[in-house]
C-alpha cells in the first residue's frame, strides 16, 4: 500500500486525495467510493507496480548476449567455478580467519582491472583492504608504472563499518547506478563486499529483532544489483561448526539460501609447514557444478607473474595443470 | 527509487508506528512536517524530528559514498600514514615496517611471553619524534588486567632516549631530542583503567569524542580484552554480538581518526578429535575481528612471533626477546634449532610449555 498523493496517476487529482482523506483513506485500499474513478487508478497503478513475464527464448537471448564470465586470476578457482565469476550472480567466499577471503578478493578486483581493464567497486567492512598488496601483486602482473596505477584507479572503495552504512552504500549504488558511483574508467563488472558477516553479527539474535530484516534487506538489495547492472557481486562471510563438527558458512539458514556459488576456504594442516600459503578450496553450493568438488590453490599465485607461476616444477603446481 | 523506512537508523518501536501509518518508503515522508508527521503516525514531535532528520530527502545515501576512493588514493594515504617500530628488527621486517596505522592488530600469547612488554614499548615507541622515522604521537593506555607498571615504562622510556641519542646526527635531530624526554614520553601516554566489561565499551564509546579533543594520539592500545569478557559472562551469544560490535567501532576509530589499534588476547586450550591446541580465546569469530593477528609462543626457552593474518603480508615466524631495555631482537647465536632436533618441539605447535623454575627467574 502506498501513501495518495496528487499527481501519483492520471485519475488521482488534488479534490479526489482530499476527498478520500476526509474519508479516513490515505493510503490505497479498496472502497466503492466513485467507483469508475477508482477502477482507472488501479488499472494505472497496477501496470506500473506489476513485474511482466518473459518468454524462456527471450530470456536465454538475453542472458547469452548479457552474462560475462570473470576469471579469478587463478585457475583452480577457475575451475571451481566453471571457469569464473559469472555476472548477474551472488557468490559467497565462507572461511575462518587467516584462510585468505581477503586475498581471493584482492586476486580477483586485480585480475579484473588490469587484465580485463575493467572497474571494481570495493564494499570494504573490516578495514582488511591494503593497498600496498594490491599494488604488490599488480607488481608482479607488469612492470610499467603507469598501467599500475590506472589498475589502481579502476578499483574504487567504499568504507562502511555498519549495517545503516551499508543499506546507505547499496541504496546509493541502486539509485545512482554503478557508473556514477564508480566514476572510474571502464563499466563497472564486479562489486565485492568484505565482509558481510562483520556488520550483520552484531545485530542477529538475542532480544533484537530486526536484525534477520536487514539481513534480507541486504540481500535483496544486492541481488537487485547483481541483476539489474550485469555484475558478478562477491561476498565474504564466516564459518561456524554445525553438531558434528562440519564446517558450515555463518549468518545461519536464512542467509544460507542467499547466494547462489558459495565456496568454503580452508587452510591445509600439514605437519612440519607452518607457514604455508596453501589453502583449499570447497564448492559448497553451485547450481552449475556437483558439490564437494575440493582444489588447493596457493595464495602467492596472484603475487606471481606468469613466468614464475607455469616455470614452478613444485609438485603441487604441476598436479594442478595436469590435465583432466 | 524509493528506499524502505526500515532500513533507517530510527527506533525500532517508533518504526513500527510509522509502518502502521502507512508510511513505508522514504518518499512517502519526504514533504511532511515534525507536526504532521507526529499526528499521523501518533509519535511525538521529537520523535518525529529524528525520524524526518534521519530520511532527509537529499540522500543520507551520499554520506556513504563521500567516503569512497580510488584503490591509488587509499595507497597515497597508507604511505603517509606509517608504521610504529616495535625495536625488533626481525618482527618489524615480517610486519612491513611495523604495526600498521589505521588498522587493528590482535597480540596473542600465553600468560608470560610478552604481551604486555609489548603493548608498553609500542606506547613508548610511538612518540618517537618524525626525524628519526617514528610518528611523534601520542597513546592512549586501556588496561583492563592491572599489568601495567610505571616503573616499566620508565625503564623503556629510557632506553628509547638513549638510542636516539646515539643515533642524532644533524641540528634537526639534536633539537628534537630535546622534546623527546621521559618526562614528555610520560606526559603524553594516557592510561585508562577499566575493571569490567561495561567500563571498556563504555570507554569504547567515548573513544571518539577522546580522540577528537586530542588529535594527536596515534595509538589505543586495550591489555587486554578477553580478560573482561572471559569471566561472568553466561550468555556466549551476547558476548559475541558485544565483541563484533565493538570490533566494528574499533576498526570505525582506526580508520576515522588514523591510529593504530593493539588489542591483547588470552590463550584457551581447544580439544578436538582427541588433540588438544592452544588457541586464542574469545571464539573463532573473533578471529575476524582484527586485521592482523600476531601470536606469540614459546619453543623451548625461547620466544617466538607468528604472524598468522594479515592482508598484506606473508605468514613468518621471528624470534625475539625481552631484555632490560624492552622488546628486542634475540641474539643470534641463541636461535632455536632447526626441527631434525628432536629434543626440540616443532615451533609450529602451540602445545603448552612446561614452566620450569629457570625460567621464573630469566622472567623480567
Amino acid at each position: 500500500m502506498v501513501v495518495l498523493r496528487d499527481g501519483m496517476c492520471p485519475g488521482l487529482s488534488e479534490e479526489l486525495v482530499v476527498a478520500l482523506r476526509a474519508a479516513d483513506i490515505t493510503t490505497g485500499t479498496w472502497t466503492n467510493f466513485a467507483f469508475q474513478a477508482l477502477l482507472a487508478i488501479r488499472r494505472v497503478l497496477l501496470a506500473q507496480h506489476t513485474a511482466f513475464p518473459v518468454s524462456g527464448a527471450d530470456l536465454y537471448e538475453d542472458l547469452l548476449s548479457s552474462t560475462a564470465i570473470l576469471s579469478t586470476g587463478n585457475p583452480s578457482l577457475d575451475k571451481l567455478l566453471d571457469s569464473g565469476l559469472y555476472t548477474g550472480e551472488l557468490t559467497e567466499l565462507a572461511g575462518g580467519p587467516g584462510s585468505g577471503k581477503t586475498q581471493v578478493c584482492f586476486g580477483v578486483a586485480v585480475n579484473i582491472s588490469y587484465q580485463l581493464k575493467q572497474s571494481v567497486i570495493y564494499v570494504d567492512s573490516t578495514g582488511g583492504l591494503s593497498a600496498s598488496r594490491l599494488l604488490q601483486m599488480l607488481q608482479a602482473k607488469s612492470c610499467n608504472i603507469e598501467e599500475q596505477m590506472e589498475a589502481l584507479q579502476r578499483i574504487q572503495v567504499f568504507p562502511v563499518f555498519d549495517i545503516f552504512s551499508l543499506l546507505g552504500c547499496l541504496h546509493h549504488f541502486r539509485c545512482v547506478g554503478l557508473q556514477q558511483a564508480s566514476a572510474g574508467g571502464g563499466s563497472v563488472k564486479a562489486v565485492i563486499v568484505d565482509s558481510v558477516s562483520a556488520v550483520i553479527s552484531p545485530i542477529l539474535g538475542g532480544k533484537q529483532n530486526e536484525g534477520m530484516s536487514m539481513m534480507m534487506q541486504v540481500a535483496g538489495l544486492l541481488k537487485t544489483i547483481a541483476k539489474d547492472f550485469n555484475v558478478a557481486v562477491l561476498v565474504t562471510n564466516t564459518v561456524t561448526r554445525d553438531g558434528n563438527g562440519q564446517l558450515k558458512a555463518g549468518m545461519g539458514q536464512t542467509w544460507s539460501h542467499v547466494p547462489r556459488i558459495r565456496i568454503l576456504l580452508q587452510r591445509l594442516e600439514r605437519p612440519g609447514s607452518t607457514c604455508s600459503s596453501v589453502r583449499t578450496a570447497t564448492l559448497a553450493k553451485s547450481s552449475r557444478q556437483p558439490c564437494h568438488l575440493k582444489e588447493e590453490f596457493d595464495l602467492q599465485c596472484w603475487g606471481r607473474s606468469e613466468e614464475q607461476l607455469y616455470g614452478m616444477s613444485g609438485k603441487r603446481k604441476l598436479e594442478n595443470t595436469e590435465p583432466s | 527509487m524509493q528506499r524502505d523506512v526500515s532500513s533507517y537508523a530510527i527506533a525500532p518501536s517508533v518504526k513500527v508506528k510509522l509502518l502502521n501509518a502507512g508510511f513505508l518508503s522514504a518518499a512517502d515522508l519526504c514533504d511532511l512536517r515534525p507536526l504532521q508527521l507526529s499526528k499521523e503516525a501518533c509519535i511525538s514531535q521529537e520523535e518525529a524530528v529524528e525520524v524526518l532528520q534521519a530520511v532527509r530527502c537529499e540522500p543520507g545515501q551520499e554520506r556513504a559514498a563521500a567516503g569512497r576512493l580510488t584503490a591509488l588514493e587509499l595507497l597515497g594515504r597508507e604511505q603517509e600514514l606509517g608504521t610504529i617500530v616495535t625495536f625488533c628488527s626481525a618482527l618489524d621486517m615480517a610486519l612491513g615496517g611495523g604495526m600498521p596505522v589505521g588498522k587493528t592488530t590482535e597480540v596473542c600469547g600465553a600468560p608470560g611471553v610478552g604481551k604486555t612488554q609489548l603493548c608498553i614499548q609500542l606506547s613508548v615507541d610511538v612518540q618517537i619524534p618524525a626525524c628519526f622515522g617514528g610518528l611523534g604521537g601520542k597513546s592512549l593506555y586501556i588496561d583492563t588486567e592491572g599489568s601495567f607498571l610505571v616503573q616499566r615504562a620508565v625503564d623503556l622510556a629510557q632506553a628509547a632516549v638513549e638510542h636516539c641519542g646515539l643515533l642524532a646526527e644533524d641540528s634537526e635531530q639534536q633539537e628534537a631530542l630535546k622534546g623527546f624526554t621521559v618526562e614528555t614520553i610520560l606526559s603524553n601516554l594516557f592510561l585508562v583503567r577499566c575493571h569490567d566489561y561495561v567500563e571498556l565499551l563504555a570507554e569504547t564509546y567515548l573513544l571518539a569524542d577522546f580522540l577528537a579533543q586530542h588529535p594527536g594520539v596515534r595509538l589505543v592500545v586495550i591489555d587486554s580484552i578477553a580478560f573482561s569478557f572471559r569471566h561472568d559472562f553466561e550468555d556466549l551469544s551476547q558476548r559475541t554480538r558485544l565483541l563484533n560490535g565493538l570490533a566494528q567501532r574499533l576498526i570505525q576509530m582506526a580508520t576515522n581518526h588514523n591510529v593504530a589499534v593493539i588489542l591483547t588476547n588470552q590463550m584457551t586450550t581447544k580439544i578436538w578429535s582427541g588433540q588438544s591446541k592452544l588457541v586464542p580465546a574469545l571464539g573463532e569469530s573473533w578471529g575476524h575481528a582484527a586485521t592482523q593477528r600476531l601470536i606469540l609462543h614459546w619453543d623451548g626457552t625461547h620466544r617466538l612471533a607468528s604472524l598468522y593474518k594479515s592482508p598484506s603480508q606473508r605468514e613468518a615466524t621471528v624470534p625475539y626477546q625481552i631484555t632490560g631495555q624492552g622488546f628486542r631482537d634475540a641474539p643470534p647465536s641463541d636461535q632455536p634449532k632447526t626441527s631434525d632436533d628432536p629434543s626440540v618441539r616443532q615451533s609450529g605447535s602451540l602445545s603448552k610449555r612446561p614452566r620450569t623454575e629457570e625460567d621464573q627467574s630469566t622472567r623480567t
